[in-house]
């Protein structure tokens, strides 16, 4: 509890469990589908107060004090915004493909491009509302203005990765990260990305790997090669390693070459530990999402087969499942929907989420935290449409 | 826990002694430097505050001005002044949260600093920017883009479209809707068209389907599609029943309303499903998607139609009469309860069409049939 006697590095803890998790997830999501989505923004800001807080450098938790309502203000500001590009730009695309070229499909595309741009935006827009509303031990984070700067350098990259087929995609990591990191500020304190882009290259070759596997076994099953097909079982696993091994070893990389002044970060993730978070965590969270489709299912399968089979006399009434009325099949219908993604989101939170950040935290140390004495307070930053560009635009509808 | 007990004999229990205090111990964030400074504390409740013992100066902290951060994790209690943005106590011990719980009565009280007057007037904002633009803008732009759409366009619009409502009725939502052409079927169904158009002047030829579903409805899609489905063509009680419907969708395919139709759900779907999360989205589609299908056109475009099918069937030598006809079976027959999506039967104003369906027809005047016996039995079986 006390910090003053200043050690030379201060190790993080993490105070979070699932059950308090798991209720708060659980109550907010339920909430949610009952406000036909509105309650997201209260949800969402629960779940973030609690995962900082549980997050705790040097024994301080971490704070989260951004609003509900004024998430809620930001959608209403995006909505007045995008319903105009949405409505109108798309009409107008749908018109001069149709007229031109005589096909949707490219109004739908020119569509989404379109949205691309102002994805980006959105994305650094709502960093930094986060970072905003962040604080460690009272001191405020912040993130610097540059949301069309980020857009406009994240196109370029992402068109340069393209080219190259995805092998130069750690060199658009790193400045991505850099544009953000060097505009992140901490108090008084100015974060700094340092390193190359090359750094991130050995932690790719995993990626690489597998990419190559997979397209070899493409080529030859696509020639008519069939005795091949194998090569998938080792060519899929491989790249889904090689992902999350990329994912791990550049956070990693790229923390242990964050400074801000003095004050320098390490991470000392196990790659090993986070890919079982992610397997073993997406295998409970599916089986268990899939539960409340489980009965109809079963129910419905051993109808079929008696009635294909009819070896043994039936002894389920087919009337049980087949004579229901559309209306009482379409409450059960809407009521699995819901229930999947209900389950699915909520145990996601505590298989996955919880545990990853557990994990990133735990590893995490801050060096020559002494440097922390000459850091004091920002201005609050206050950014009245929150994040409701990318709230509304993490949407299918955008498109 | 003991210390609980001398608490309740603070005080007023004993004016005449000095209050007597109880002390804890915090961590004082002072919303300045990133330096928690672990700081005593005393219970004053005398002057119902806490006072914070901090760098030789002490803090006056009221009861009533507590406020405990909401929703944190582990067991750590977090106190802010109610009017205070950044300063912080971070108690640790369960005695001392049990003792501030029981002093600070609007711990648990929240304050959102958004105005709920900014909030209800962006709300309203966005409401009347969505409404605006999905029930003036869109329209407006649809009807006015919908004139200067080549044929090639609506063309295109229409097939897609017409995949989409395939698609969307089948089933088992995996494959397409059936269409349905039994070679003499389709050849009285030709036989029907030509008579009714050998006089027109259209734009672009028609494309005719029947499709296999028992939905009792037809309708037309850009590009000159007109669509029936297979329970119309039982339903109706004559070919010329038949040819007054299509009559009806051929006036919808020349006024070009279903090409404004599917411009509208083009700019509109997007802008809905950006007002509903990703819970709810699916559901909007869904919705969205159904509504297509009933192709709700205005009572005026449902008028013209009407009057463009009487001239067309006169012109063909055709009674307009029997689209009145088919109208009464349906309503005679009950099938609204049947759970038809109908937009040739659901219309308010049936009554009145049926009799303006009369009305287009001179006294005494003869007709020629459309199709013979063996002809409309091939039609009625065209999905077999």
């Amino acid at each position: 509890m006390t910090d003053n006697a200043a050690p030379d590095r201060l190790t993080t803890t993490f105070a979070g469990t699932r059950g308090p998790l798991f209720r708060k997830a659980l109550w907010g999501s339920l909430w949610t589908i009952l406000t036909l989505g509105f309650y997201r923004f209260w949800l969402k800001t629960k779940l973030r107060r609690w995962y900082w807080s549980a997050i705790r450098p040097g024994g301080t938790p971490m704070e989260y004090v951004g609003d509900p309502l004024e998430k809620l203000l930001g959608f209403f500001l995006a909505v007045v915004v995008l319903a105009f590009y949405i409505g109108v730009v798309n009409l107008i695309l749908m018109f001069a493909s149709l007229s031109l070229l005589a096909s949707n499909f490219t109004a739908y595309f020119v569509s989404f491009l379109g949205v691309i741009p102002i994805w980006f935006y959105a994305r650094y827009r709502a960093r930094r509302y986060t970072l905003a509303r962040s604080r460690w031990r009272g001191v405020r984070f912040g993130l610097k203005p540059g949301a069309w700067g980020y857009a406009f350098r994240a196109l370029w990259h992402w068109i340069v990765t393209l080219l190259t087929l995805g092998a130069l995609w750690p060199r658009k990591t790193f400045y991505l990260e850099k544009y953000m990191t060097d505009r992140t500020v901490f108090g008084s304190a100015n974060l700094h990305q340092g390193g190359q882009w090359q750094m991130l290259m050995p932690a790719f070759v995993h990626v690489l790997i597998g990419a190559a596997l997979l397209a070899v076994a493409t080529f030859e099953t696509w020639q008519g090669n069939l005795r091949v097909t194998y090569l998938y079982a080792l060519a899929g696993p491989w790249f889904v390693y090689g992902v999350i091994h990329y994912t791990v070893e550049a956070k990693r990389i790229l923390a242990n070459h964050k400074t801000a002044g003095s004050l320098g970060l390490r991470a000392d993730p196990d790659r090993l530990k986070i890919t079982r978070i992610y397997v073993f965590g997406y295998l409970a969270t599916t089986i268990c999402a899939l539960l409340p489709v489980v009965p109809i299912i079963t129910l419905v399968g051993m109808i079929e087969n008696e009635r294909l089979n009819a070896i043994y006399d039936p002894t389920i009434d087919t009337d049980l499942i087949y004579g229901l009325p559309v209306s009482v099949w379409t409450a059960l219908g809407i009521i699995a929907y819901f229930a999947v993604f209900l389950i699915w989101g909520v145990l996601r939170h505590c298989f996955v989420t919880m545990p990853l950040w557990r994990h990133y935290a735990e590893t995490l140390t801050i060096e020559h935290p002494s440097a922390l004495a000459a850091v004091s307070q920002k201005d609050r930053d206050e950014f009245a449409e929150a994040e409701g560009f990318a709230e509304a635009l993490d949407l299918w509808g955008a498109i | 826990m003991t210390e609980r007990t001398i608490i309740t004999v603070d005080g007023p229990a004993s004016p005449a002694a000095p209050a007597r205090r109880v002390r804890g111990q915090c961590l004082y964030l002072d919303g300045d430097t990133a330096q928690p400074q672990a700081c005593p504390f005393e219970y004053a409740d005398a002057g119902q505050a806490l006072l914070i013992a901090h760098q030789g100066t002490t803090l006056r902290w009221p009861y009533a001005d507590l406020r405990a951060l909401r929703d944190q994790a582990g067991d750590q209690m977090i106190i802010r002044l109610a009017d205070d943005p950044t300063q912080r106590l971070i108690i640790d011990t369960p005695e001392d949260r049990d003792l501030i719980r029981a002093r600070a009565k609007n711990l648990d009280r929240y304050a959102s600093h958004v105005k709920r007057s900014k909030l209800a007037m962006w709300g309203l904002a966005a409401v009347a920017s969505v409404a605006l633009i999905i029930f003036v803008l869109v329209p407006v732009m649809a009807d006015q883009l919908a004139e200067y759409l080549p044929p090639e366009g609506e063309k295109a619009l229409g097939d897609a479209t017409f995949d989409q409502i395939r698609t969307a009725l089948d089933d088992t939502g995996f494959s397409a809707l059936a269409i349905c052409d039994s070679r003499s079927g389709v050849a009285a169904l030709t036989k029907i068209e030509t008579r009714l158009t050998e006089e027109m002047d259209l734009e672009t030829p028609l494309t005719v389907h029947v499709l296999n579903h028992p939905m009792i409805n037809a309708f037309a899609l850009p590009g000159g599609y007109v669509v029936f489905f297979r329970g119309l063509i039982e339903e109706a009680g004559s070919p010329e029943e038949v040819a007054a419907v299509f009559a009806h969708e051929i006036g919808h395919v020349v006024a070009r309303d279903p090409t404004r139709i599917a411009l509208r759900s083009a700019g509109s779907i997007g802008v809905l499903g950006l007002l509903f999360g990703d819970f709810a989205g699916g559901a909007v589609v869904l919705f969205l998607a159904e509504q297509i299908i009933r192709a709700d056109y205005t009572q005026q475009a449902e008028a013209a139609a009407d009057t463009f099918a009487h001239a067309a069937l006169l012109e063909a030598d055709l009674p307009p009469s029997a689209i009145g006809t088919f109208f009464e079976r349906l309503s005679s027959e009950g099938q609204q309860e049947a759970g038809i999506l109908d937009h040739l039967a659901s219309h308010p104003a049936m009554g009145d069409r049926i009799a303006a369906a009369r009305a287009a027809q001179p006294e005494g005047a003869k007709f020629r049939p459309v199709l013979d016996d063996a002809e409309w039995a091939a039609l009625q079986g065209i999905c077999d």
